[in-house]
């Protein structure tokens, strides 16, 4: 049973919001773009990690954005979409990319997913409108592309290094 | 696309297909297509196909040979619709006591299937209520509505018009090219008289779909009124059935406060159609329009959730995010309404888990297949199988859920507290109902929500004062509360 901090209300494990009062009940994920220091790449080539870092440092991919040469690390989720958020639209994107120029770019709402399964990371395309590139080379809508180290991902515009762990 | 598609394709089933899988394929293909209920031009040649294909597909040794000679890389057609789903965990504890899980389940057309197929033809008619209580403005409004549609048709749709009250007459039979001028004076002649009977209506309009009704257009009727039907709402609800099955969606508009709003939600919702609360006559012509607009735009008109029910689960509650907001009645199979070209159907499923036995390490929350219609294309699409499952630990690793679930869920939390206050009314529990209802406009308040807040408020003192709900406010606080899950642009 989770008890409602607000009314005191007793909820079934699970529920997410106070059906007495609409309180929220547990905390949510953070959809908003993780920002970085420059130091977390520096800290995953020079040597052993110790155990006790932030789970941001745990990341199994990391995107580098190319313009502005930042380093986003992914770690707890298996599988993140990419996109950006525009006004409470009610389909959000793992990742946003709403700080870097997304709309300008050309990066529809729900671009891309990248999955990791079995060792393989894989990306796809989910039906966008300008297109994703890897390496250059436009997707196909919907069909999965494996990615490797070192590949170049461009949504639309918008372009990044895979940096895989 | 001009390759002779397979067979499979014909029928509409997967390579991977049963024998019964197949035959219901077949069955739901052959009654769509014969030629005794379809005259559109093309169908019989298509029926002829699906005739053939299941003789091959049907008979084991005839299969397998078929297969062999398909090759093992002979394409199928690329999928229709494009799934996400999301948990809000993916793993639950193994407990003694009941526990939820919530899903959120978002379908896509598939853009290259959207580049391939145009829009398909409407088959359209406007049940207009002529009752006593419509004259004025509202009248006068749903008139020169009907008037701007039948303008805003294309020469391939079809429409037509029936204005009831204790009877029904057909003003517009069903037409292609519909003629303007002619039209535009029968609608103009219309008076109100009379009573609201519903049925009536609803019976007539039916018929004049009915008629030319085919998979490849989209068939709906559109009722408007602002009064109550007696006695004959399950006769309506036999008649929605009737329609669905045959393909035939149903929406309904209630203008004013004097309209029964589960009736007609529920009246809509058996066909996948939602319903619409109009405030005031002068948005009669917006909504109307909408709707119209929204038709036009599907891709796949209806999408039915068909699934077998699991051993210690339950759908505790469904409710429909996108394109259009409302519950869904749960109990298989869930109509669950259209994908528009450039809107994804977005619903989130509340379930119950009950108490779990000792040894067990997966719980398949759902086990069914999503039934596509879609008037965009010739043959029948393959139904996507849905399977949704969970691992039971006993200590699972806490994660959050994903916020676009929490978005949904809040949303949803607050059109439940409706509900609650509502039953709590009918019950003669006044203070629980003035209770929530405060609860839920300070949570509204939080969000910014002030006006309707506001109209929440004056309810709850209503309450208090009256022991009953105010006519008008009960229905704008129900529609008012729905509307929050709606992208803000798409707001009232």
């Amino acid at each position: 049973m989770i008890t409602c901090p607000n009314c005191k209300h007793e909820e079934v494990d699970g529920a997410i919001f106070c059906s007495e009062c609409g309180s929220q009940l547990i905390k949510g994920e953070n959809v908003h773009t993780q920002m970085i220091q420059p130091e977390v790449s520096d800290d995953r080539v020079t040597g052993p990690i110790a155990d006790d870092r932030p789970a941001a440092n745990n990341a199994w991919i990391s995107l580098h954005m190319l313009d502005s040469g930042q380093i986003l690390p992914i770690a707890d989720q298996t599988e993140f979409t990419l996109g950006r958020i525009s006004d409470n639209q009610p389909i959000m994107p793992d990742i946003d990319f709403s700080a870097y120029k997304a709309y300008d770019n050309g990066v529809s709402r729900l671009h891309a997913v990248i999955r990791h399964n079995n060792g393989n990371v894989i990306i796809m395309d989910l039906g966008s409108s300008n297109g994703t590139y890897v390496n250059g080379t436009r997707l196909l809508p919907n069909t999965e592309q494996p990615l490797h180290h070192g590949d170049v991902v461009a949504l639309g515009k918008l372009k990044m290094q895979i940096v895989l762990s | 696309m001009a390759k002779k598609p397979n067979l499979y394709a014909l029928l509409g089933v997967l390579r991977s297909a049963t024998q019964e899988e197949v035959r219901r394929a077949y069955l739901r293909a052959a009654k769509r297509l014969h030629p005794d209920t379809n005259t559109a031009p093309g169908e019989t040649e298509l029926f002829l196909g699906i005739q053939q294909a299941y003789q091959v597909l049907s008979d084991s040794s005839r299969r397998s040979a078929y297969d062999a000679q398909l090759g093992p890389d002979e394409e199928l057609p690329p999928t229709f619709i494009n799934q996400r789903i999301l948990f809000s965990r993916k793993e639950i504890s193994r407990m003694k006591q009941a526990q939820l899980v919530y899903v959120l389940l978002d379908l896509f057309p598939n853009e290259k299937q959207k580049r391939e197929n145009s829009a398909a033809p409407l088959n359209i008619c406007l049940v207009l209520d002529c009752s006593t209580s419509m004259k004025g403005e509202k009248f006068d409004t749903a008139k020169s509505t009907a008037i701007h549609l039948v303008q805003r048709l294309k020469n391939q749709d079809l429409f037509s018009m029936v204005s009831f009250s204790d009877r029904a007459e057909v003003v517009l039979p069903a037409t292609r090219q519909v003629n303007i001028q002619r039209s535009e004076s029968k609608i103009r002649n219309l008076q109100t008289s009379g009573g609201t009977e519903i049925l009536r209506g609803l019976q007539a309009g039916f018929e004049e779909v009915r008629r030319y009704a085919s998979p490849r257009s989209i068939n709906h009727i559109l009722l408007m009124t602002d009064g109550r039907t007696y006695g004959d709402e399950q006769a309506c609800y036999e008649l929605a059935q009737r329609a669905a099955e045959e393909g035939i969606g149903i929406s309904g508009f209630g203008i004013g406060s004097g309209w029964n709003d589960i009736f007609l939600d529920h009246l809509a919702n058996v066909t996948g159609g939602t319903t619409m609360f109009v405030t005031q006559p002068k948005d009669i012509e917006r909504l109307l329009n909408e709707k119209f607009t929204n038709l036009s735009r599907a891709y796949a008109e209806n999408i039915t959730l068909d699934y077998r029910p699991q051993e210690n689960v339950e759908i505790n509650y469904i409710f429909r995010l996108q394109p259009e907001t409302g519950p869904l009645a749960s109990g298989s199979p869930i109509r669950l309404g259209p994908i528009l070209h450039d809107e994804p159907l977005s619903v989130l499923i509340e379930f119950r888990i009950k108490p779990l036995p000792e040894r067990q390490d997966a719980l398949n929350l759902l086990d069914g297949r999503l039934e596509i219609s879609s008037a965009i294309v010739e043959h029948p699409i393959p139904p996507n199988p849905l399977i949704l499952a969970l691992s039971v630990k006993d200590n699972p690793t806490p994660e959050p859920p994903p916020a676009s679930i929490i978005q949904a869920i809040s949303r949803l939390t607050y059109y439940r507290i409706q509900e609650k206050a509502r039953t709590e009314v009918t019950a003669g529990e006044y203070d629980q109902a003035r209770d929530h209802l405060q609860n839920l406009a300070t949570r509204l308040l939080a969000q910014g929500e002030r006006g309707l807040a506001a109209t929440i408020m004056l309810e709850a003192e209503h309450i208090e004062k009256e022991k009953s709900f105010s006519q008008g406010g009960e229905k704008q606080i129900k529609y008012g509360t729905r509307a929050l899950s709606l992208p803000k642009e798409k707001r009232p």
